[in-house]
């Protein structure tokens, strides 16, 4: 039985690490084009839980700086907007992921190394 | 269905303005895909209880609305450390003027008839008054601001910095941020006694009845009020616009000189125009001076010197615009200056 006190630190803490990959975990999603719960779907499947309350606001952002693009489409069964990586978030994306790596490789040696 | 749709309505009610109807669309579209999923019996409608499910999960209405609103805080923690140092120094002030005016009530022995009691709630009353009044003027000026500059202020915090920056500010005319905010509180502050307190100023004596007071502006100045409160507004508004934009320009200096101009047409007007000041000769006599001057010389005698004043303001106003102008023009050979030096 873990102490539930630190429980909730970790949770807290955890999220706030959570924070920041979630816009990683979100653009390298989009090389296809998905619309909102798709995207949640795929997210999921792959383990990456995701709170929706935080993705919508997130796309919007994202899309307001030009990373992503986005548009309504009314052919499927009901509306829906699809998003998809534009020109620079692809790059901006590439530049993230080799970060992401160095961050990685940088906090495992912190970590485990003995 | 129904259930979806007031929820959705409770949400649109929180969201912003401007794109409501399209952030309504889509988290309908998205709960919609997920009532679908969810649904036991796919093909029929479904039941209370799936929407209830989904809806619960992806959060109350207030809580994912906010999620979307981009402007959460009154004053936000950048501009918060120079908020709480103006709103100390203002009401500092404020308290400061209500104890003087305490102790030349006592000095003046006009207190001793209303009894110690009614005295004391009485100031209690004023000073909570007035406290309450600066508190307002300074929190409302700086959720202008805030409203106006937080985005340039991220940006500035984010973008790299080097030292050579410093001398970018000098050469530019940049803002301060403190100076123009206290600028704008007092503005507000300004606006506030033209147009409520105004009938404060004036004599203040012990009559028949108790402590009265007789206001030494007469009708003539209502006329200038919208005038003096349009001035003040648009010094706010250029101040505002100032702080987002974060230096002098073009632009801004024309439009401070403007401001400037129509300034000095208003203190003209007040100048040439019907005087403003008339002394109600009861409450000068009341006051009991050893002066032998009647309360209509003492009327010409402040106009007079009101209208100097006046004029000296209007002087103040020409040699502030032609700085303004003068330190533009000058502004503008420097960086190419500086450019061929580099």
């Amino acid at each position: 039985m873990t102490d539930p006190t630190i429980h909730d630190q970790t949770q807290s803490l955890v999220q706030e690490l959570r924070r920041g990959v979630i816009i990683l975990a979100v653009l390298s999603q989009l090389h296809q084009e998905q619309y909102g719960y798709s995207l949640v779907k795929r997210l999921e499947e792959q383990g990456m839980q995701i709170d929706q309350g935080t993705l919508y606001p997130l796309l919007r952002r994202l899309e307001d700086q030009n990373l992503l693009q986005s548009d309504w489409r009314l052919d499927t069964s009901r509306p829906r907007r699809y998003y998809i990586l534009s020109d620079l978030g692809k790059k901006v994306l590439q530049e993230m992921a080799a970060e992401w790596s160095r961050i990685k490789s940088t906090v495992d040696n912190l970590l485990f190394e003995s | 269905m129904n259930i979806l749709n007031v929820y959705l309505d409770e949400t649109r009610q929180n969201l912003p303005l401007n794109n409501r109807d399209d952030i309504i669309a889509e988290i309908r579209s998205v709960l919609m895909d997920m009532i679908e999923e969810r649904n036991p019996n796919p093909g029929s409608s479904p039941d209370e209880a799936t929407i209830k499910a989904v809806l619960s999960e992806f959060g109350s209405p207030r809580k994912v609305a906010r999620q979307f609103s981009t402007h959460q805080h009154l004053i936000g923690p950048q501009l918060f450390p120079v908020y709480l140092q103006v709103l100390k120094i203002v009401l500092i002030v404020v308290a400061a003027l209500n104890v003087l005016g305490v102790i030349v009530a006592i000095i003046s022995g006009s207190t001793a008839d209303n009894g110690f009691l009614i005295t004391t709630l009485e100031t209690i009353g004023g000073l909570t008054g007035s406290l309450f009044t600066a508190f307002g003027a300074v929190t409302l000026s700086f959720a202008l601001i805030e409203r106006f500059a937080p985005q340039q202020w991220q940006a500035e915090i984010e973008e790299e910095w080097s030292p050579d920056e410093l001398k970018k500010v000098e050469d530019k005319k940049r803002v301060s941020i403190p100076e123009l905010a206290v600028e704008i509180t007092l503005g507000i502050v300004f606006i506030i006694l033209l147009n409520v307190y105004l009938d404060r100023i004036g004599i203040y004596y012990l009559g028949d009845t108790g402590w009265v007071s007789a206001p030494i502006l007469n009708d003539n100045v209502l006329r200038y009020i919208p005038w003096i409160t349009a001035t003040v507004v648009l010094d706010i508004a250029l101040n505002l616009y100032l702080i987002r934009k974060g230096f002098w320009d073009g632009g801004t200096t024309v439009a401070k000189v403007i401001i400037n101009v129509f300034k000095i047409a208003v203190l003209a007007a007040i100048i040439i125009g019907p005087t403003i000041i008339t002394i109600n000769p009861a409450a000068w006599e009341a006051l009991n001076l050893e002066i032998t001057l009647t309360a209509e010389r003492f009327s010409l005698l402040t106009n007079t010197v009101l209208n100097v004043l006046l004029g000296l303001a209007i002087f103040g106003l020409i040699v502030d615009s032609i700085k303004q102008l003068i330190q533009h023009l000058t502004q503008k050979v420097e960086p190419g200056f500086n450019n061929n030096i580099a």
